[in-house]
């Protein structure tokens, strides 16, 4: 018996490798769904966007690329069917070149199935580097940093571009983030400009964010995959997040159970030396 | 000369920047404008710098046969291929703009190699920190202890029915050690160590139904409890520890004491 216990503590790693595996694809394989409530900094975040005036102009910002995406790619449809549903206008632009077509091509996605018109109701900046001096210039002129769109197409021709130049004009930023962006928004957009921000991030960065929100300097945060399930929950538009939730939720158990194993083994090999 | 002049940009450069905060009238007002747009066009050319030397550092690597040098070879390849694709999308695509995800093939070679490429070498963590949390995470001392016991908490209390699996785990981990305990208890004769094996074995299975039922009801509040109270308070402190030594630094850069970015 005492064997046993030792084993406990000397499993394989092929095999904790199989047993994740199994714990992740499975939940996916059937598209199992938990019951979610949505977390109060979630809610928050939504009834910020519920409380905007119609065709108010929403800035996302894409500061993330594909190893981020199965948390934020969800997140980032759940909030752009939420803003259309409430005619708001969006200006998307991104600070990770290698994601901003992820955001682009949710974009597309979310305006032709809610029937939009680019240029009317949504406009996509693209990228150019120098985070922190793009959103300065953001704060005085967009123009100075984007002076057409990623077509080209000179931000004047676009009608909803027209009296938007600059953070007065724009009701709320929303920045999806993987890393420091975020820090940059709130630095130089919050503390500068007061532009009302939510943040979306990776559950790893997460943490990093919630003095922010506690401190009121951003109104809603959207934490990792569950703040993803949770945003899906609350428009009412299960999907991926919401499936992904459940791998994740056996996931945990799964590593909490192969932690406290792990202990044990460990307890009994002390114990006997 | 060498070191004299970049050491005097940067002074008149931060001097001047500092002062454009606090004065908002011209001349200072628009220097900060300035000076971001110039910082816009230089971070342009430090990308152009990064392929140079990414190129640079590969081509050695394949010219000198070093190991692995196919993959540095296969960067090269790939890296050619997307440039010239870009170059004719220039040319031939309507929108002509080759960084456009509408140009047809740079999207195919985006959303089908790429993105999964990149997310395949993330989604690999899940694997790596699950067996590396087992091996590693040990309560060796009181702060492993309880760093793991609140990382437990955490991550079970987060999950949507993370309550409803919580006594659960709790329950069989009990069972172990409460066995465990048993059994170094019969192997012991009459004595004061016997006594504790039993009495710590009754305690585990007598805590597994109220644990259990405390973890059920308070388990997300438990877990919210130290996301926002304990874990912030050391972000926090972390934070403001992060920004008076980034103010330290750049005065020392400014005024000259730190010249490590000269070499």
């Amino acid at each position: 018996m005492r064997e046993f216990f030792e084993k406990l503590g000397k499993i394989d790693r092929r095999i904790i490798y199989l047993i994740v595996a199994i714990g992740v694809i499975t939940p996916i394989l059937f598209k199992a769904r938990l019951p979610i409530k949505p977390l109060p900094e979630v809610r928050q975040a939504f009834d910020y966007i519920e409380s905007l005036p119609e065709s108010s102009a929403v800035l996302i910002s894409i500061d993330y690329d594909a190893s981020s995406m199965p948390e934020l790619q969800p997140m980032l449809y759940a909030l752009l069917r939420h803003v259309f549903r409430k005619n708001l206008r969006v200006i998307m632009l991104g600070h990770w070149p290698l994601g901003v077509p992820l955001g682009q091509i949710a974009l597309e996605d979310v305006a032709k199935e809610m029937g939009k018109k680019y240029g009317v109701d949504y406009c996509f900046l693209g990228y150019r580097p120098g985070i922190a001096a793009v959103m300065l210039n953001l704060g005085k002129e967009i123009r100075s940093v984007f002076a057409s769109d990623y077509k080209y197409t000179p931000l004047d021709s676009l009608p909803m571009m027209r009296n938007i130049h600059n953070y007065n004009d724009i009701a709320l930023l929303i920045g999806l983030e993987a890393g420091s962006v975020g820090d940059f928004w709130v630095q130089f957009a919050q503390a500068r400009f007061n532009q009302k921000i939510i943040l979306g991030s990776t559950a790893v960065i997460t943490p990093d964010i919630y003095p922010y929100l506690q401190a009121g300097q951003i109104v809603g945060l959207i934490g990792g995959l569950r703040g993803a399930a949770d945003y899906e929950t609350l428009v009412n538009t299960p999907g991926p997040a919401s499936i992904g939730m459940y791998s994740q939720t056996v996931v945990h158990i799964l590593v909490v159970a192969l932690i406290i194993l792990g202990n044990v083994g460990y307890f009994v090999l002390r114990r006997r030396k | 000369m060498k070191r004299e002049i970049p050491l005097a940009i940067t002074f008149i450069s931060g001097f001047l920047l500092i002062v454009a905060l606090f004065i908002p009238h011209k001349p200072f007002g628009t220097l900060q404008e300035t000076f971001n747009d110039w910082y816009i066009i230089v971070s342009g050319f430090t990308m152009i710098l990064g392929i140079d030397s990414l190129l640079l550092h590969n081509w050695n690597k394949v010219k000198r046969r070093k190991s692995d040098w196919p993959y540095a070879l296969a960067l090269i390849m790939s890296f050619f291929l997307t440039f010239l694709w870009g170059l004719y999308s220039i040319v031939y695509e309507p929108t002509h703009n080759p960084f456009a995800p509408t140009a047809s093939f740079l999207k195919y070679f985006y959303k089908s190699i790429f993105v999964p490429l990149q997310a395949t070498m993330f989604a690999l963590l899940a694997f790596f920190i699950a067996s590396a949390a087992y091996r590693a995470f040990r309560a060796r001392e009181i702060n492993s202890t309880l760093l793991l016991f609140s990382a437990a908490l955490v991550m079970l209390g987060r999950v949507p029915e993370g309550e409803q699996a919580a006594p659960y785990v709790f329950g069989i981990i009990s069972l172990l050690f409460a066995v465990y305990f048993f059994i170094e208890a019969s192997l012991l004769t009459a004595g004061f160590l016997k006594y504790l094996y039993i009495a710590l074995g009754v305690l585990l299975l007598a805590a597994i139904y109220p644990v259990g039922k405390l973890l059920l009801a308070y388990l997300p509040k438990i877990a919210d409890w130290i996301m926002n109270i304990p874990q912030l308070a050391a972000k926090r402190g972390i934070l403001i520890g992060v920004a008076l030594g980034g103010i330290a630094m750049s005065l020392r850069i400014i005024v000259g004491i730190e010249r490590t970015y000269l070499k």
